[in-house]
């Protein structure tokens, strides 16, 4: 015999895991550091790749100006110069990544509880038919 | 008001029985808008700029994700450039990977707002989407809203800017590269359009909020209005040539879609509105409730009529 309260519970654990549960089932499965890390690590690389990129477009747009003065600049300053704001874009954007990945983590832990509830609630549902 | 009402409640019960097939259907016919306006806008590479490219690009996103549609239409964008000059796709290409690196690695979601403000503002509706985001979404979908003017910015720039930049000799690249930066740092218009899609979706956001009568519509018409201001004041300040009678003439049109957008969203009877005060251990409770209007769908009886079979 069906049992309506069952089937019920299963559509709405089902609809959860399909919709909005989809990433947090996959955020759950971390631990908050790991999670966390990933995701500054992810954010690292980006920023490094549109810093470089950003660098790329500066130096063509004045390739004359830095082929003639290459010889002149000290290389050291310069360069000491290129990553300090390097370090300041990346950590900027780091943080960000890191505030993000932190809210997103407790919301996702927040919002399995009720599904791993269900999850037990359906269990038990279980063990008392048979 | 009650057949609107009724044709509400139908729309959303067909949507509930055919969602498998309607979502599909949408991006599809999302995907081949904005793929299109990309080759009128653009059109420069002659392999891409056939009606049947375009249909099989758009049968291919109705079947991916929204996000896939958005890259899809920068896929375009950037080849429709590089027939144009290499430059020019390059220094695009820098700023599609900015958007999508810094920005939608956060917001996936955000693409139909990214994709929908080029769409809406090409078809002389600017502030559709801002209202809509400031109605519907948070106040972090103003960023998406910017990016998408960002993107239609571009397009409109480049596609105005072809002659001159066809003008300068095609073996001095460094001079078309810088052609096509400058352009795209002193776009005025660009600037101009972020703030104000900006502010009119923090606004709207705000007013929306606010625990007062019809804060909905009062939202929408403020959220049209500081944007015509804003663009007003920027086309004065920046000089940014925007016709002004389209502008408004765009904002009636805005306020009327997003007002379609509200029946569906958010539809109460502000006459049936009840006060309650209450307390617990802790609080005193002032409660604002409206109800919501509802119909509910008519039942269809189909009465049978058996004729006997005559022997």
């Amino acid at each position: 015999m069906l049992n309506e309260e069952r089937i019920r519970l299963m559509t709405r654990m089902v609809s959860y895991e399909e919709n909005e549960g989809k990433k947090n089932i996959v955020i759950g499965n971390y631990f908050r550091g790991d999670y966390i890390g990933s995701q500054v690590l992810k954010a690292v690389i980006s920023a490094t790749i549109v810093f470089f990129a950003i660098c790329g477009c500066y130096i063509f747009y004045d390739f004359e100006l830095v082929m003639k003065d290459i010889y002149q600049i000290d290389l050291a300053a310069t360069g000491r110069k290129i990553v300090a704001v390097y370090v300041l874009f990346t950590g900027i954007y780091a943080a960000i990544a890191y505030s993000i990945a932190s809210v997103r983590y407790s919301r996702a832990k927040k919002s399995l509880k009720k599904y791993y509830a269900d999850l037990e609630y359906l269990s038990a549902m279980y063990a008392e038919e048979l | 008001m009650t057949t609107l009402l009724v044709w509400k409640e139908y729309l959303k019960a067909t949507y509930a029985k055919y969602e498998v097939y309607i979502t599909p259907v949408a991006k599809f016919l999302l995907a081949l808008i904005a793929l299109l306006i990309v080759n009128g806008k653009l059109g420069f590479m002659e392999r891409i700029n056939s009606f049947s490219i375009v249909l099989i690009a758009s049968l291919l996103c109705s079947l991916l994700p929204w996000s896939a549609t958005m890259l899809m239409g920068s896929l375009f964008i950037l080849l429709h450039l590089y027939a144009l000059s290499l430059e020019c796709a390059v220094v695009v290409f820098t700023l599609f990977l900015i958007l999508y690196l810094l920005y939608f690695r956060f917001s996936p979601n955000g693409a139909i707002a990214v994709l929908l403000t080029p769409i809406t503002c090409a078809m002389g509706l600017p502030f559709t989407v801002p209202v809509s985001v400031g109605l519907v979404g948070s106040p972090a979908g103003a960023v998406s809203v910017a990016c998408g003017a960002i993107v239609y910015s571009v397009i409109a720039a480049i596609s105005e800017s072809v002659q001159a930049l066809n003008s300068i000799d095609a073996e001095n690249a460094v001079q078309r590269y810088r052609y096509v930066v400058d352009g795209l740092l002193n776009n005025k218009a660009m600037i101009v359009m972020v703030a104000a899609f900006v502010i009119v979706v923090a606004l709207t956001y705000t007013i929306r909020r606010l625990a007062i009568n019809h804060a909905w519509t009062i939202a929408n018409i403020a959220g049209c209005v500081s944007g015509i201001v804003v663009l007003l004041v920027g086309d004065l300040a920046l000089d940014t040539n925007i016709s002004i009678w389209k502008m408004i003439l765009g904002a009636i049109f805005s306020f009327g879609l997003v007002k379609v957008l509200q029946f569906f969203v958010f539809n109460v009877d502000y006459t049936r509105t009840e006060r309650v005060q209450f307390e617990d251990d802790e609080y005193y409770y002032y409660v604002k409730a409206v109800p919501k209007i509802k119909m509910t769908k008519p039942e269809k009886r189909v009465k049978k009529i058996n004729t006997p079979k005559r022997r």
